[in-house]
């Protein structure tokens, strides 16, 4: 015996397909009730009206519409009015299920890192067209270190003469016509807005990544975690792989060189750019990546499945593990005891 | 004219707009007799691009006007649009409906935007795979169903589709990429033909495999039909 059930009826219903009893529904024009009822469908609930007929018939075996398991029958299908009623409800459903996904930190966290990445591209491109745009007309100057600021001093200066006082060098023998030279001064302002534009979106990923990964966060970083998390496709996939695959992640083209050809495999992937590892001497990054890894499989784990967030304590027992890493290996292993 | 709305006219397939002066992915609109038609493009479409391959009859490929289908794996609705301009009509006047089950929300949101204007197109944010999970919604057989779901395991998805949702003797599409399923080492020619001895064990008689190469590279449409 089983309980046929579907969202606005239920039917109890023996092996030769005969109808012992059924229960129906007419709150239909009640659309949340609708939508409510689907719900519960969709996530493997019974309905009331399936709830009733098992108090009644407490050995059936409750089945949702269409299991291969129930036999074929008469069922109380729903009138053409109840379906034009389910099927705006669904489509309700479908716009709440889409009105959802803003609210999916991995998605916004997707499309900031990706933003930042191409701003980042686009700003240094445009400062390396600056600093060799002006040192055209002043190859006297010199930008090694404070190649950030030149924007800015470009865009501020009324004319090249004010710009060659500011930097501190001789006057320019032939210098640009007067629109060469506000065409110039206004790439100077971009670079310097993009410069801003570029922290501020930074900012928003570390805000946004220090409440969506916590643990994370605290151990590499909110930008590295952002894009751990992005490159795993969302935190609970990123939760779901090991640690090794987290250690190569982004390393994906070395990782299937090696796979194929049989080269070295790679020892990092993004974790590489935490100072741990990028500050360590080339030969036990492998080791500490192995170790940073395995801590961060850990806290991706801790923060998808919303655990206690680690704490300072948890960090400083980590250095120290790296730490105890660089100890012992001082130097590299000699090619001869390998 | 392969039936009231989709036409086929030198070399493109039209289909009369149910939402007239709209078009939905930036295919062309044209008067034919003062009827408004949408371009259906078989390069965005694989159900177009089958249309434009087959050796049968084109009708074979396209459910009866007014019934109801499933289609799983919906896309953006470049497709759907063109199905329901066949299905549905404008307003919904041949009394159609058309189940699309899709699990991105992304293409869920262009699906939900073309349901607005047209009755009864119903879409689905699900996984083509939890049948109980939105089975409810349909409670009779189809006589029709498509799917186009680009991952591994499509031909157990499909299988497994249709013995719940298909009536005997209807019609299934499968679209198949070559790409999502394992490689063996043995070249698409051999996936694809144990792909249709696949289908053919499980109760489908095999009417056409379409290759599409040409409008979607690595990809087959077979057309089958449920005889068990």
């Amino acid at each position: 015996m089983w309980i046929w059930y579907d969202w606005q009826a239920a039917a109890v219903v023996d092996t030769d397909g005969a109808i012992l009893d059924d229960d129906k529904w007419d709150g239909f024009y009640d659309h949340r009730a609708v939508i409510e009822r689907l719900e519960c469908i969709a996530q493997g609930g019974l309905t009331l009206e399936a709830r009733t007929l098992l108090e009644r018939f407490p050995d059936a075996k409750p089945l949702v519409h269409g299991e291969p398991e129930l036999p074929e029958a008469e069922y109380p299908f729903p009138s053409e009015e109840a379906q034009l009623a389910v099927d705006s409800a669904a489509l309700a459903l479908a716009n709440k299920g889409v009105a959802q996904a803003a609210g999916d930190p991995d998605k916004r966290l997707e499309h900031l890192l990706r933003a930042s990445d191409e701003m980042r591209s686009t700003y240094l491109t445009m400062e390396s067209r600056l600093v060799e745009w002006v040192g055209l007309f002043l190859p006297e100057a010199r930008f090694g270190r404070d190649r950030t600021s030149l924007g800015k001093t470009v865009g501020q200066a009324e004319s090249l003469e004010e710009l060659s006082d500011k930097l501190e060098v001789s006057k320019p023998p032939v210098g640009p016509s007067k629109t060469e030279w506000n065409v110039l001064r206004e790439w100077g302002e971009s670079t310097a807005v993009f410069r801003g534009k570029l922290d501020r979106l930074e900012n928003a990923i570390r805000e946004l990544a220090e409440n969506h990964l916590p643990s994370l966060s605290l151990m590499l970083g909110p930008i590295l975690a952002a894009r751990l998390c992005v490159e795993a496709h969302g935190r609970m996939r990123l939760a779901r792989l090991p640690a090794g695959t987290v250690q190569v992640l982004g390393a994906e083209k070395a990782f299937f060189n090696h796979l194929k050809t049989g080269a070295p495999p790679p020892k990092h992937g993004h974790i590489f750019m935490h100072p741990w590892i990028s500050r360590s001497p080339k030969w036990i990054r492998g080791k500490i990546s192995r170790t940073i890894a395995a801590k961060a499989s850990i806290a991706a784990k801790i923060d998808a499945f919303e655990g206690e967030p680690w704490t300072q304590i948890n960090l400083d027992l980590m250095e120290q593990k790296v730490e105890s890493i660089r100890n012992a290996h001082p130097s590299p292993q000699s090619r001869r005891a390998r | 004219m392969l039936s009231s709305a989709v036409r086929f006219d030198r070399r493109a397939l039209w289909t009369i707009n149910a939402v007239p002066r709209t078009s939905v992915y930036g295919e062309s609109l044209k008067q034919f007799s003062g009827v408004e038609y949408r371009r259906w493009d078989p390069n965005r479409s694989k159900l177009g691009a089958g249309l434009m391959r087959t050796n049968r009859e084109k009708s074979l490929l396209l459910p009866e006007e007014g019934s109801t289908i499933l289609y799983l794996g919906a896309g953006h609705g470049t497709s759907i649009s063109h199905l329901y301009d066949h299905l549905c009509g404008q307003g919904n006047e041949f009394g159609g409906r058309l189940v699309a089950v899709d699990l991105a929300s992304r293409c869920l949101r262009d699906l939900t935007h073309l349901a607005k204007t047209r009755p009864g197109l119903v879409p689905i944010l699900g996984d083509a795979r939890k049948h109980s999970a939105w089975g409810v919604l349909l409670p009779r057989r189809v006589n029709w169903l498509f799917q186009d779901v680009a991952q591994s395991g499509q031909v157990e998805i499909f299988i497994s589709a249709c013995k719940r949702f298909l009536n005997l003797d209807g019609i299934a599409l499968l679209s198949l990429k070559a790409a999502s399923e394992r490689w063996t080492g043995e070249g698409e020619e051999a996936l694809f033909n144990s792909v249709a001895e696949k289908l053919s064990i499980s109760g489908f008689e095999i009417e056409e495999c379409i290759e599409l190469t040409g409008y979607e590279d690595n990809h087959v449409l077979f057309v089958t039909r449920r005889i068990e």
